[in-house]
């Protein structure tokens, strides 16, 4: 043959995608679950596989993942969520697989990766342009984002700070403020029962 | 995940090196042993974080070593940073985010003056507006290219179709993708587009697009993929809906790719010289036809390339052709008549003194 075929690279990346998502649903060992999953959250960084990956419900399989007791797996399962986050076909999956409230839980995690990726996916579902789904300014959500704000770690503090003054009105910021000031984590209490101690 | 510094210029996590993966599965293996990690826009950063730099004054030179990746902002050494014994630590802040990531890519784990660098990204170290500059970079990007990819798409997929056909003859020799965990998409070069995986995966592309229903001996082990896949609770509902989309797309492409697949193959491998002696041969047919036919005016036919310049027409009997012979003849004629001697003395002068010489006409 006078040259090498040209071999259109998407098409073995579809069957490599396949590969590991299978990988992923049969295989028992929690180490090879973990590299899959980073394989695929990796993957979710390039914006040319995204069909891909919704074809192959990928994103699905990241907001399953978020329900994982093995922290890990939480934790790049939402890296995968917040890089392709960005994107808005994928936003709007999201936002209708009713992905919203499991990102929100990740913010309790204890990993910091964790909570960063879920902040910054929580800015991409809620990108100006799109129709802002409420619960992603949902007062519990700014309550914790001015918890945040004040956290001794630098990363945490400019997201959240980000969040706040990109995505909220400053109504519903002020408003989380004079909440966290009746209750002492910020989460209100129901009223029959005692206020707890500060 | 704690960290024992909390402050800027403090040790993170993130600043740690892990543990390279050893237990990878072959297919999914890199070119380089990488760790487990994932890489988001929150990790990535313009600065850099530089361990394990000799401590041997060479700061210049490892400035000077990174610059070749792009612009440096700035750069100095974290002398608080705790460094091992007769290492120091730098940071260096790049211009932009892509250098940084290619920086990255290309220094970690580099010799340097006896020692081994270790880079990483040091996000801590951003201001709130260089974080928020860089999420809306980003996410400009993913815009970008995703609506660039629509317009790529439509045109590409039926390019698409012919490559499948040769892609099915490739023998397994899985040259790994180096686009794996850890640093993954970050590993690469511009535009964030991954190196890919092939080869290895034609038997398991032909299963994803459905072609594992025609090749039932194709491997026993797709075979087990495939039925577990269904077994399984989970996603079995949805990927059972999607292996059977696929079959049908493809199934209904597969005819088409067949017909589509032998002539565009062959059309692309011709050489150039095979193509233009064919389009010379179907015109010299065109021409016969035309002939034989006397129907097609040249107006009907259809021109494909530049056609020659046609050779100018000139009509022979016009007057304004001898302008030139004309204005010639007549100052002939006017020094002639005016002076009559001495052009004949010179005539007879010059054949006086080379009497024999013959003049030669090349």
């Amino acid at each position: 043959m006078a040259q090498k075929p040209k071999v259109d690279p998407h098409v073995g990346r579809l069957g490599y995608l396949q590969a590991l998502v299978t990988e992923f649903q049969e295989t028992q060992s929690q180490d090879a679950k973990e590299q899959v999953l980073a394989n695929l959250a990796n993957f979710a960084y390039d914006p040319g596989n995204y069909e891909y990956l919704r074809q192959l419900q990928v994103l699905d399989l990241f907001l399953d993942s978020l329900s994982e007791e093995n922290e890990t797996l939480v934790e790049f399962a939402i890296g995968g969520l917040c890089n392709l986050c960005a994107d808005r076909a994928n936003r709007e999956h999201i936002l209708q697989a009713g992905g919203v409230p499991l990102i929100v839980n990740c913010l309790s995690s204890p990993s910091e990766e964790t909570v960063l990726s879920a902040v910054t996916a929580l800015m991409g579902l809620g990108a100006p342009g799109a129709r802002r789904h409420p619960e992603l300014t949902a007062l519990p959500v700014v309550q914790c984002m001015l918890r945040f704000s004040l956290s001794a770690s630098a990363r945490l503090r400019n997201l959240a700070q980000i969040f706040l003054e990109d995505f909220c009105s400053p109504s519903q910021v002020a408003e989380a403020r004079s909440w966290q000031a009746d209750a002492a984590l910020g989460i209100p209490l129901p009223r029959t029962e005692a206020p707890q101690q500060p | 995940m704690a960290s024992s510094g909390g402050q800027v210029g403090g040790v993170f996590d993130h600043h740690v090196q892990r543990a390279v993966c050893d237990s990878r599965a072959k297919y999914r293996e890199g070119r380089r042993p990488r760790a487990v990690k994932v890489y988001t826009i929150n990790l990535e950063s313009c600065y850099l974080l530089i361990q394990g730099v000799p401590a041997v004054g060479a700061m210049k030179e490892l400035v000077e070593r990174f610059a070749l990746y792009g612009a440096i902002e700035q750069y100095n050494a974290l002398d608080e940073y705790p460094a091992e014994d007769f290492t120091e630590v730098y940071l260096i802040k790049f211009l932009n985010l892509q250098s940084a990531r290619i920086a990255k890519r290309k220094m970690d784990e580099q010799s340097f003056f006896g020692g081994l660098l270790h880079v990483c990204y040091a996000p801590e170290f951003e201001t709130v507006e260089e974080t928020r500059k860089k999420l809306q970079e980003r996410n400009a990007y993913v815009a970008r290219m995703t609506k660039n990819k629509d317009h790529y798409m439509t045109k590409k997929h039926k390019g698409a179709k012919d490559f499948r056909g040769d892609f099915h003859s490739k023998t397994s020799g899985f040259p790994a993708a180096s686009l794996n965990t850890s640093t993954g998409n970050s590993d690469l070069c511009l535009p964030y587009s991954p190196e890919l995986p092939l080869c290895y995966f034609s038997p398991k592309c032909k299963c994803s697009s459905g072609e594992y229903v025609d090749r039932p001996s194709n491997s026993s082990q797709d075979g087990r993929n495939f039925d577990d896949t269904l077994g399984h609770c989970d996603h079995c509902d949805s990927l059972q809906k999607m292996q059977m989309k696929t079959l049908q797309n493809s199934l209904a492409r597969h005819g088409a790719q067949k017909a589509l697949a032998p002539s565009e193959a062959v059309d692309r491998f011709m050489p150039r010289t095979t193509q233009l002696q064919e389009r010379k041969r179907r015109r010299e047919d065109d021409c016969k036809r035309e002939t034989l036919l006397e129907a097609c005016t040249s107006s009907n036919e259809v021109m494909i390339g530049p056609q020659l310049p046609d050779i100018p027409k000139v009509d022979m009997h016009d007057d304004s052709l001898n302008t030139t012979a004309n204005l010639i003849r007549n100052k002939l004629k006017e020094v002639i008549s005016s002076v009559p001697k001495p052009p004949e003395d010179k005539v007879e002068d010059v054949h006086r003194s080379r009497p024999l010489k013959q003049r030669r006409r090349i």
